[in-house]
């Protein structure tokens, strides 16, 4: 016990940064960097297939999470990740009760296998993988009150990042998750112009791409994010129907996001970002909110 | 440490290629086996028809013999198409090899579920009407919610059932054997049976089915008279019936088709919408009792579902039995045995465990889905397959269940409407639901009644079952009260209710000739 907070007090501030599976930033070795974010999402108009409209049976629909999430500097070059959010979401409208429990596990490894000096700047590329699956048994089947898809997930993302010395950043990444088929409660279920007498959904996958404008120096990152996410293939929610976990859920966001590693204590960064869903498809108009604290540790011995 | 990354850079690409390996195609339809009957029903004609007068009511001339130019011609024509079958003619005489009536049912399921959508507001919190005449607008006709799916999924399978039976008389009437027992070089591509080919049943049904599909979701028209079509023509690719076979056997079909077209022109569910006047007057009803009347719980309020659904004509029941079968009153909404009742309802809402909720969902059949009458057809489906009917058996199977549930629709709405209790969530707003609340008022628990109606029936014919049977009823009235939707009093006395109603058809089968 003794030898843990020895451990603790002893730990020296790095200045790394890696919190994200998309970026282009890298947690030295030995370091880590964990703590909590605090996210709120909501919506009250959403598209129905391409119609967008609102529902007084559902009112504003609010999802909150708390999630934790790591990442650790294996090496210089390898940074793994992980995250677990609790979710909890509800409707201001109509009768249908919310829903609460731990989501879906995460975790990637980040390898970044090219860097070189170009120019006035640095240019890096990285490949993720990521794994993620349920850690609760909770339900897929009650769009749009669902904790999650309840799928299982593998991704592979590519990421390119240009730093130029001032600080400024231009990130771009895509990526492809592949889903694992889900289990309804029910024996049959309609979707896509087909009847389905079985509780198993095929999940199509989904491709995502975003760009980032960034500046990064010190103890300040800035960021602007255009983000968009396609599921390649699903049906539309049908007239007045429910959402259902397999529909062709399409988003493009905008997000900015500030971190700061505050002065003292040393190692402790807030994060705070912002989201707004420019369109979409099967999908709320959602806006978004997230604040978190992390904080960093190294262990490297050479420090 | 390259070793490690090494490793990392492995094993990610192994999981990658675990998945992507997967097949994750779901097959979406009931496996059926070619249908062997265990015994051909030679007596079917002689069963008690449900709605038509007499096997005679459509008269059907007698065929050529077999030794005709004309029939010979036919054998030739189906051995020149055997010799050349394609895929597609191949999957299709699969298909319906599985069972005409158990493809029929399940297709019927389908149509429901592609229908069972509630209209959408107006901008001005208004809802419109779904109109039969112009089915393909928004809204789509019809809105094929549980007693409109209820009384589809009779009338077809009723009509199937007489049908088959008037099919069966005129087969051995006329006797002549199949193609395929006529000509030995007419492959039967399809398992063989003594059963006589004219008329065709597969034309029979065929004819009948898509007319009564037709009326009751005419926005899929064009799917129904393919499947039809299709149906016709793997029985005479299959070596089980000639040209003469089907074209007799499709007008007879239709004929019989028109008798049922009429009967429900005229059942009363052109009145069970209701106006205005007529649905405040429901309310007022209820009001003048000293009890709270229901009211909508949509927003913006919609108008109630089918409130006048409990005087469309049932068949088993007179309009006396449906009212003097009516459930005895709830407890009163101002009594301190309702008290209890919502608070038991408001523990459920804010204790939902997992399994409660797996319950809920399962049985949940709401907007989108083939209504709970279609999960019992569904559950009845691999009973019906397992036993190896033959077709008159089969529809005889789906008819009785179906007159069950179609009456269970009538008696539930009878006595929904007639109280017009107001759901737990009006009673207390702080009850959130595991499901959508219904349109329409709580007691009793259509759920339930639907249940307990089918249970009965479906522990008649396959008694080996009936535990299950009924263990699923209990669990599907259950899930009404777990979701926080109703009362425990809707869901007991549904069920009973339901039980008393399926008791009614069971008296029927029981007397039919068929023996069970």
């Amino acid at each position: 016990m003794k030898r843990f907070y020895t451990i603790i007090f002893s730990l020296l501030i790095t200045a790394g940064y890696s919190q994200t599976l998309t970026d282009g930033l890298m947690m030295p070795k030995k370091s880590i960097c964990t703590g909590f974010l605090y996210n709120v999402d909501q919506w009250k108009n959403y598209w129905e297939g391409t119609l967008k409209r609102d529902n007084q049976n559902i009112g504003t629909v609010t999802t909150q999470s708390i999630t934790w999430m790591g990442s650790y500097g294996l090496t210089d070059r390898i940074n793994l990740i992980a995250m677990v959010p609790y979710v909890s979401t509800k409707a201001s409208g109509g009768t249908l009760h919310g829903q609460q429990g731990v989501q879906d596990l995460t975790v990637g490894g980040k390898y970044r296998f090219f860097q070189q000096q170009l120019g006035a700047g640095t240019f890096k590329t990285f490949v993720v993988g990521t794994f993620s699956t349920p850690l609760t048994n909770y339900t897929p089947d009650f769009f749009p009150l669902s904790l999650g898809f309840a799928s299982t997930n593998v991704a592979a993302r590519f990421t390119a990042n240009y730093v130029i010395e001032k600080g400024f950043y231009v990130n771009a990444s895509t990526g492809y998750t592949m889903r694992s088929n889900v289990a309804l409660d029910r024996p049959s279920y309609y979707t896509n112009n087909t009847f389905y007498e079985t509780n198993q959904v095929k999940m199509p996958n989904v491709f995502d791409y975003l760009i980032d404008l960034g500046y990064h120096k010190k103890a300040l990152q800035v960021v602007l994010t255009y983000m968009q996410q396609n599921t390649m293939g699903g049906g539309d929610i049908r007239r007045q129907d429910m959402p259902f976990v397999s529909n062709q859920m399409n988003v493009s966001k905008v997000q900015g996001l500030v971190m700061y590693y505050l002065p003292k204590p040393k190692g402790l960064a807030v994060r705070a970002s912002g989201a707004y869903v420019i369109t979409g498809r099967n999908v709320g108009q959602t806006t978004s909110l997230m604040g978190g604290l992390l904080y960093t540790f190294n262990f490297s011995k050479e420090q | 440490m390259k070793q490690m990354k090494f490793y990392i850079t492995l094993s990610f690409f192994a999981v990658l290629s675990v998945l992507a390996a997967c097949n994750k195609d779901v097959s979406f339809e009931e496996s059926l086996k070619p249908l062997q009957p265990s015994k051909v029903d030679i007596t079917a004609g002689s069963w008690k028809l449900v709605f038509m007068t007499s096997t005679t009511q459509v008269p059907l001339a007698a065929p050529l013999p077999v030794t005709d130019p004309t029939y010979q011609a036919e054998l030739a024509t189906i051995k020149d198409t055997q010799s050349k079958l394609n895929k597609t003619q191949r999957s299709a005489i699969e298909y319906w090899s599985g069972g005409g009536i158990l493809r029929w049912n399940q297709i019927l399921r389908e149509l429901v579920a592609r229908h069972n959508l509630p209209p959408a507001p107006r901008d001005d919190g208004s809802y419109p009407v779904p109109d039969s005449e112009n089915p393909f607008a928004d809204p789509q006709f019809p809105f094929a919610n549980p007693p409109y799916a209820a009384r589809a999924y009779s009338y077809v399978s009723v009509a199937q059932y007489d049908a088959m039976k008037v099919a069966w008389y005129y087969k051995y009437l006329y006797n002549r054997p199949a193609p395929y027992t006529n000509d030995g070089n007419v492959q039967a591509l399809v398992p063989k049976t003594d059963l006589p080919s004219y008329p065709s049943e597969d034309a029979v049904m065929s004819g009948v089915t898509a007319e009564l599909l037709k009326a009751l979701f005419p926005a899929d028209i064009e799917e129904i008279t393919l499947k039809a079509g299709e149906q016709r023509n793997a029985a005479l690719w299959s070596g089980k019936a000639s040209a003469t076979d089907i074209s007799a056997g499709l007008a007879l079909g239709k004929s019989i088709a028109a008798l049922f077209i009429a009967r429900a022109g005229g059942d009363g569910m052109k009145n069970a919408i209701g106006n205005k006047a007529q649905w405040q007057q429901l309310s007022d009803n209820a009001t003048s009792r000293g009890e709270t009347a229901w009211v909508s719980l949509d927003s913006p309020a919609r108008p109630p579902m089918l409130p006048f659904f409990g005087a469309v004509k049932a068949w088993m029941m007179t309009p006396v039995q449906i009212v003097s079968e009516r459930p005895l009153p709830p407890p009163s909404t101002s009594s301190a045995e309702m008290k209890d009742q919502v608070t038991e309802v408001k523990y459920y809402a804010d204790n939902m465990t997992r399994e409660r909720i797996a319950i809920v969902h399962k049985w949940a059949d709401g907007a989108g889905t083939y209504t709970p009458p279609g999960h019992w057809n569904d559950i009845a489906a691999e009973y019906i397959r397992d036993a190896n009917f033959s077709e008159v058996r089969a529809a005889r199977a789906y008819a009785l269940l179906n007159m069950a549930l179609h009456d269970a629709a009538v008696g539930c709405w009878e006595s929904k409407y007639f109280y017009f209790n107001p759901r737990p969530t009006q009673l207390d707003a702080s009850i959130k639901t595991g499901t959508g609340i219904p349109n329409f008022p709580a007691y009793t628990s259509g759920h339930s009644t639907f249940s307990g109606s089918a249970a009965t029936v479906l522990s008649y014919l396959f008694p080996e079952a009936a535990t299950y049977f009924n263990g699923q009823a209990k669990e599907a009235s259950d899930s009404r009260l777990f979701g926080a939707i109703h009362y425990r009093a809707d869901i007991e006395m549904g069920l009973l209710h339901g039980q008393r109603i399926g008791s009614y058809t069971v008296n029927f089968a029981a007397g039919d000739g068929a023996g069970n």
